[in-house]
C-alpha cells in the first residue's frame, strides 16, 4: 500500500512563511504519521524542492496540465484519490480500506 | 616595514575572523583593512566576501575570482575570494527548476521560481558557501587566517542546529519539512554543516567582530546580535565602533552635535556590549578604496584631513531637489497611498511622518500609519496638525499575535521537536513582514479617498507569495462589497496613480545597493518605485567642518548613481542630528540647509 502526496510549492512546508496557514496541514501530517505507523508506505513531495517527482509521474503531470490548481494531490497505489485540498483522516482511512478490499 | 597598527583588533589570534553588522556600517572596509594588516604582519591571509553587496573589486581595484583565491597586488600574502550568494541561489534555482521547465505547466514553474526567490534562499545559499571554507581544511589549506566580511545570522544557525531540521529530509519525510527546504537541494552533508557551526562556536578558532555605528539604535541592534550569537555559544566577540566623530576643529554646529550624539550613545552603551573588547575607528573623510587607505584606517589616525580650511570652500553643488518638490507632485493627485520603504535604519518612519505632516499642513486629509515602536510621533505631532490622523501598528505585537495564533492552531498537535521547528520557522524575517502587512491592509483601502502614508511596505517576494496563494483574492472578495474601486490590492499597488512607492536609502555604497535589490524585487511583482529618497545627506545639510565637508563631497558619487541609473525621481534629505520631533522639525527635512548650492539641472 503506497500513499503519495504531492504538495504545492512551499518555501517552508510548515507553511508559516505564507500568509494563510492551513490548519488542515498539521492534522494531515499527523494523519500521515499514523498511517505510516500502521504500515502504509508514505511519500511526500514538495513542488519547490522535488519537482522531478512531479515531472516523472505521468498521472501527476497530466493532472497539472489539465488543472494547475489541483495541488495538493494524493495518490493511492498510483491513482488519484484526492485533489485541491488536504483530505481528512477519515477519508484517508476509508479509501485505504476500500483499496485493501479491492486488492484482496 | 609598516608602522604598527594601533587597533587591538590586530592582536586577534584566531584562524577565522567574521565581521557582522547592518549594511553600510563598514563591514567590508574593516574586513579588508584587517586582512591587509594581518598580511602586512607576515601572515598568509584569505579574505572572503559573501556579501551580495560586496565591493571587494572596487576596494582593491582588481577583479576577484569566485573559485580561486586572487592574489591582491601590493599586499604580499593576501588573497581574496568573492562568493556571490545571489548567484549561488540562482544556480540552485536553475538546478531545481531547469529539468521541469517545459514539462510542468508554465504557471506552476513560475510559482516555484517565486518560492525559491526569497531572502531565505539567498541566506542559506550564503551559508552554504561559508561551510566549505569553514569545515573543509583542504579548502583553506596554506592560509593562517581566513577573514569573512559577513557572518551567518542567528536564525540560520539555529535552523541548522535543530536536529529535527535534518531528520525531515534524511528520514521518511512524512511530516513535511521546513524553512531549510532550500538547503536540501544544495547537496551538502549534514556533517559539513555541523563542522561549520562547531568552528563558529569554537572561541580558539573564530573571532566575531560586531561592527556598529556609535549611535543608540545601532548599538541596541548590535547588542541584540551579540546576545543572540552568545546563546549559540559564539562567545569570542569584539566590538568595532566605526565612524566616530573626532573632536571638531571648528565650531560647525553639525559637527559639535554629531560629537555630542556619539558621546551620549557611548555613555549609555548597552550592557551586552560593555564587556567586549572595543576598537574605535574615527569617521573617515572618504570612502575607503585602495590599499594605502586601508592601511591608514587601522593606524587609527586622528583624521586624514590635512588642510581643513580649503575644503569648506568646495561644498558640492547638489544635483537633485529636496523632498519638498516631491511632496508637490504627490499632492497633485489629491489622494493616494504613499508607501515609504527601505532597509531598517534608513529613516523610513521619520520621512513618512515628514511627508504626512506636510500634506496635512497644506489642507489635505491624511492618515499616517506608522510602525514607530516608540510612538514618539504620536505624542509630538498629535493635535498639532488638523488634517492628520495617526494610527499605529506595533510590529512586535502583531508578530507575537501572529506567532501565537500559529502555535495554537498549527502547533497544537505537534510533538516537542515539531514545535521547536515550527517556532524557528516563525522567527524568520518573513513572519514579521507578513504579520505587519496583514495589519496594514485595512489602511491601504482608504487610499482611494484621502492620503494614506505608511512607513513600511511589503517586499515583492511577499506580494507575489500572497498573490499566488490566493490570500489576496479572498481578501478582495471579502471587501469588494464596501465599494472600493480597485480590482485587487495587488493591482492597486501596481498602479502609480493609486500607490506611490518611495524607496529610502542613504548616500553610501551598500545602502544604495540594498535599495537597488529591493527595487528589483518590487519590479518582479510588477511594481515600479515612484521615487527614491536619499536620506541623511551631509551635502544637503551644508557642513562647514572640513571632515564633514569632505564626506559631503564623497556622497556625490552615490547620489549621481541613484539619479542616473536607479530612480525616476530623486529627492535628497539633509542629515538631522537628533530624530526630529514635532511638525516644525519634521518640515525642516523637506528643505536643504541655507548654505547649500543647487546644481542647475537641465531637462
Amino acid at each position: 500500500m503506497k500513499l503519495e502526496v504531492f504538495d504545492p510549492p512551499m518555501c517552508c512546508s510548515s507553511g508559516v512563511c505564507e500568509p494563510d496557514v492551513d490548519p488542515a496541514l498539521t492534522q494531515f501530517a499527523a494523519d500521515l504519521e499514523g498511517l505510516n505507523r500502521r504500515g502504509v508506505e508514505v511519500c511526500r513531495y514538495n513542488l519547490a524542492h522535488e519537482p522531478m517527482a512531479f515531472a516523472r509521474n505521468t498521472t501527476v503531470r497530466d493532472e497539472l496540465q489539465a488543472d494547475e490548481g489541483c495541488l495538493p494531490l494524493v495518490l493511492l497505489n498510483g491513482k488519484i484519490v484526492s485533489k485541491c485540498a488536504y483530505p481528512s483522516g477519515e477519508f484517508l482511512a476509508s479509501v485505504i480500506a476500500e483499496e485493501t478490499e479491492h486488492v484482496s | 616595514m609598516f608602522p604598527e597598527p594601533t587597533l587591538s583588533l590586530m592582536d586577534v589570534q584566531t584562524r577565522h575572523l567574521f565581521f557582522t553588522g547592518k549594511g553600510g556600517v563598514g563591514k567590508t572596509s574593516l574586513a579588508c583593512a584587517a586582512a591587509v594588516a594581518l598580511a602586512d604582519a607576515g601572515k598568509r591571509v584569505l579574505l572572503v566576501s559573501t556579501d551580495p553587496a560586496s565591493n571587494l573589486q572596487h576596494v582593491f581595484y582588481t577583479d576577484i575570482d569566485e573559485k580561486t583565491p586572487t592574489a591582491i597586488e601590493g599586499v604580499e600574502n593576501l588573497y581574496a575570494l568573492n562568493l556571490d550568494p545571489e548567484e549561488a541561489a540562482g544556480t540552485y534555482r536553475d538546478r531545481v527548476i531547469g529539468p521541469v521547465r517545459g514539462v510542468l505547466p508554465e504557471a506552476t514553474v513560475r510559482e516555484m521560481e517565486e518560492q525559491l526567490s526569497g531572502a531565505c534562499t539567498t541566506e542559506i545559499a550564503a551559508f552554504d558557501e561559508f561551510t566549505a571554507l569553514l569545515a573543509d581544511p583542504q579548502a583553506t589549506a596554506g592560509f593562517e587566517h581566513v577573514v569573512f566580511d559577513t557572518a551567518p545570522t542567528g536564525h540560520t544557525l539555529r535552523l541548522l542546529s535543530l536536529p529535527n531540521a535534518w531528520t525531515g529530509f534524511l528520514d521518511t519525510n512524512t511530516s513535511g519539512t521546513s524553512c531549510l527546504g532550500p538547503l536540501a537541494g544544495l547537496e551538502k552533508q549534514r556533517q559539513q554543516y555541523k563542522a561549520a557551526v562547531d568552528a563558529l562556536a569554537d572561541g580558539a578558532a573564530t573571532t566575531l567582530v560586531l561592527v556598529s555605528r556609535p549611535q543608540r539604535s545601532a548599538l541596541a541592534e548590535a547588542a541584540r546580535t551579540s546576545e543572540e550569537l552568545a546563546e549559540l555559544k559564539i562567545r569570542n566577540q569584539r566590538l568595532a565602533l566605526n565612524g566616530l566623530m573626532p573632536e571638531p576643529r571648528c565650531d560647525d554646529p553639525l559637527a559639535l552635535a554629531l560629537r555630542r550624539r556619539d558621546e551620549s550613545a557611548l555613555a549609555d552603551m548597552p550592557e551586552a556590549l560593555k564587556a567586549l573588547p572595543v576598537d574605535r575607528i574615527p569617521l573617515q573623510p572618504h570612502n575607503l578604496v585602495g590599499v594605502p587607505a586601508l592601511r591608514a584606517l587601522l593606524m587609527n589616525m586622528e583624521s586624514a584631513i590635512d588642510e581643513p580650511a580649503e575644503i569648506t570652500e568646495y561644498l558640492p553643488p547638489i544635483p537633485t531637489g529636496p523632498l519638498y518638490d516631491l511632496v508637490d507632485e504627490i499632492e497633485k493627485d489629491g489622494h493616494g497611498l504613499v508607501m515609504v520603504m527601505g532597509k531598517g535604519g534608513v529613516g523610513k518612519t521619520t520621512l513618512a511622518a515628514a511627508i504626512a505632516v506636510e500634506l496635512a499642513g497644506r489642507g489635505n486629509e491624511v492618515n499616517l500609519t506608522t510602525t514607530d515602536p516608540a510612538a514618539h510621533l504620536d505624542s509630538t505631532v498629535h493635535g498639532e496638525v488638523d488634517m492628520l490622523k495617526i494610527s499605529r501598528i506595533d510590529p512586535q505585537v502583531e508578530t507575537e499575535r501572529y506567532r501565537s495564533h500559529i502555535m495554537e492552531t498549527k502547533g497544537k498537535d505537534l510533538d516537542s521537536k515539531g514545535r521547536a521547528m515550527l517556532e524557528e520557522d516563525l522567527r524568520s524575517p518573513c513572519t514579521e513582514e507578513i504579520a505587519v502587512f496583514k495589519a496594514f491592509s485595512k489602511a491601504i483601502r482608504e487610499g482611494g479617498r484621502k492620503f494614506v502614508v505608511m512607513d513600511t511596505a511589503p517586499t515583492g517576494h511577499t506580494l507575489l507569495l500572497l498573490d499566488a496563494t490566493g490570500a489576496y483574492h479572498r481578501d478582495i472578495v471579502r471587501h469588494v462589497k464596501e465599494g472600493t474601486r480597485f480590482a485587487t490590492p495587488m493591482m492597486q499597488l501596481q498602479d502609480p496613480a493609486q500607490t506611490k512607492m518611495l524607496l529610502v536609502t542613504l548616500p553610501e555604497t551598500t545602502p544604495v545597493l540594498e535599495a537597488a535589490a529591493l527595487q528589483e524585487d518590487l519590479r518582479r511583482a510588477g511594481i515600479e518605485p515612484w521615487a527614491w529618497i536619499i536620506n541623511a545627506s551631509l551635502a544637503a545639510s551644508g557642513p562647514t567642518d572640513p571632515l564633514l565637508a569632505a564626506r559631503a563631497l564623497s556622497e556625490l558619487e552615490q547620489i549621481g548613481k541613484v539619479q542616473r541609473e536607479m530612480a525616476h525621481r530623486t529627492a535628497l534629505v539633509p542629515w538631522a542630528v537628533e530624530e526630529p520631533t514635532g511638525s516644525e522639525n519634521l518640515r525642516q527635512l523637506l528643505f536643504f540647509a541655507n548654505n547649500t548650492i543647487r546644481q542647475e539641472v537641465h531637462t
